[in-house]
């Protein structure tokens, strides 16, 4: 008995511990406070350097996979049985040229193999090599307007509740040399699980930037408007929009 | 100089009762308080990002042949859950305080920490990241002012261990297990509150920040030696994890020795400055 209530008052007390931790957390004030930690780390980071290079042995074979499942709606699956032969990526808003790009013509793009770490916010990293299209370069041949600052990549798939993925970089940032429109992981085209047809691919940042399933990019002057305005899936979801760190 | 070092042996050879000295500055006592709350922040909201991959790997990649840590739970045959830690492959059982645990509202999960050491309480990635990243800037700036401050005073050159002070430290710690009646003749700081801070300032906390650092993609791509160094990425991870061990371990013994050596005194040197010396306090280098 007197062990059961010794019990019974410590988880009490330790469920208290939660429930402080859990209201200072949910206090509005606080929460913007402490998210204002993001715009200094961009400032002093940003996406300068080079990630590092690694060599064919340091591959995993065995690339894992996280967030949302394939997509299972139609128009991926319909793609995704013809071996994306009828894909088109498209290219709108701030722009001089709106364009709807093949899989064969972004494959003509090609030129960049490389292999490098991809890092989850989870704390997990893996290795692959990617090759595909310098973004640098296909932004450079859609011609953004002076008006575009942002680059966002809308994707096939959607969460649980149908809410669809995007993600946005910087278009200052999403030049940098090591940031590609991934086709090929490990010497082969991109399987359903990561991302097939195209996926984004940039190594100065956590995993959640590199948006699989694209389908349209856009060039935006700003990202409030688009979705929750966050410049993300997970953005909009309280996770920080640089993700350098 | 500080009021301790110099004229103390002086009064002491007085045979003055109440010798009460400025111990602390403004600068130490409000960057102590400050980096004491940081380091809550830190440690829980380390321990929920911890939670989203509770595993640590001596690798640059995720590799689970060279995992070190590892928490997480089976199922019994009767369908009960218990968690376990591993450390280098020892397996210990922890029940439902580790691996299958209280999930910070009210119920148990799966979760390597559980809700009452996290911050949140719940399992949050984002918003622990949100304090952690938030509360290392404010940890950072504290302890360097700490250092800068007690740099221009010259109070840091008391508190580092020195050679002539290693041959103090066994006879300091046999006085207080009590099996030596006289302490060896320190200054403002004892050898081995020397050795903690010295250990603390200048080895754990130094580490923690620049194993955190080597985590950052980011910081990976503009300083790439800083992770190579460390061992990589999840390598890092590790050393990050064993530096905050070290500091909660400090912590500890640092709160401890608070309580058992006249926590009226010890506190109030922290509050408002004023500390009464011990009858073996500041009589020695």
């Amino acid at each position: 008995m007197k062990r059961q209530l010794f019990l019974a008052s410590s988880i009490s007390a330790i469920a208290g511990c939660a429930g402080i931790s859990n209201k200072l957390n949910d206090n509005p004030t606080i929460h913007k406070i402490i998210g204002s930690a993001q715009g200094l780390d961009h400032a002093v980071i940003g996406t300068r350097g080079r990630a590092r290079l690694y060599s064919e042995r340091d591959i995993d074979r065995n690339f894992r996979t996280n967030g949302f499942d394939t997509p299972s709606d139609s128009t991926y699956g319909g793609l995704a049985r013809d071996g994306f032969a009828r894909y088109a990526l498209a290219v709108d808003g701030e722009v001089e040229r709106p364009h709807h790009f093949s899989l064969a013509q972004l494959r003509a793009l090609a030129s960049l193999r490389q292999i490098t770490r991809h890092d989850c916010v989870e704390g997990w990293s893996a290795i692959g090599e990617w090759n595909g299209v310098p973004l640098a370069r296909f932004l450079a041949l859609v011609r953004p307007t002076a008006r575009a600052r942002y680059v966002v990549f809308h994707c096939f798939d959607r969460a649980p509740d149908g809410t669809p993925y995007y993600e946005s970089l910087d278009i200052v940032e999403a030049a940098h040399p090591q940031t590609l429109l991934a086709l090929d992981l490990n010497g082969k085209p991109l399987d359903p699980a990561h991302g097939a047809p195209v996926r984004l691919r940039i190594p100065t940042q956590l995993g959640y930037k590199s948006a699989k399933w694209i389908k349209r990019i856009q060039l935006a002057a700003r990202l409030e408007g688009i979705f929750g305005g966050g410049g993300g899936y997970w953005e909009d979801n309280g996770y920080e929009w640089y993700a350098g760190i | 100089m500080d009021a301790t070092a110099g004229p103390a042996p002086a009064r002491a050879a007085q045979g003055e009762r109440h010798r009460l000295v400025y111990r602390h500055s403004v600068a130490t006592r409000l960057t102590h308080w400050i980096a004491t709350l940081a380091f809550f922040v830190l440690v829980m909201s380390g321990l929920q990002i911890f939670n989203a991959a509770p595993y640590l790997d001596a690798s640059d990649k995720s590799d689970p042949g060279r995992r070190v840590v590892d928490i997480g739970f089976t199922t019994n045959p009767s369908g009960n859950p218990a968690g376990y830690l591993r450390i280098f492959g020892f397996q210990i059982p922890t029940g439902h305080a580790l691996g299958f645990t209280d999930d910070g509202l009210g119920s148990e999960t799966g979760r390597a920490f559980p809700g009452w050491i996290t911050l949140p309480g719940y399992q949050d990635l984002a918003d622990g990241r949100r304090w952690h990243l938030f509360f290392a800037w404010i940890a950072v700036i504290a302890g360097l002012a700490y250092i800068v401050a007690g740099a221009r005073r010259r109070d840091l050159a008391l508190i580092v261990l020195r050679p002539s002070d290693l041959p103090k430290l066994v006879p300091m710690q046999l006085y207080y297990l009590r099996l030596r009646r006289e302490p060896p003749a320190y200054g403002k700081y004892n050898p081995l509150q020397k050795l903690a801070y010295t250990l603390v300032l200048f080895v754990f906390a130094p580490l923690v920040v620049l194993s955190g650092l080597a985590l950052s993609p980011g910081i990976d791509a503009l300083a790439g030696p800083l992770t190579t160094l460390l061992g990589g990425r999840q390598f890092a991870r590790l050393w990050h994890f064993a530096a905050m061990v070290g500091l909660i371990g400090f912590f500890f013994v640092h709160v401890t020795l608070v309580l058992s050596t006249g926590v009226v005194n010890n506190l109030r040197s922290m509050i408002t400055g004023s500390y009464e010396l011990g009858k073996h306090e500041g009589l020695g280098p």
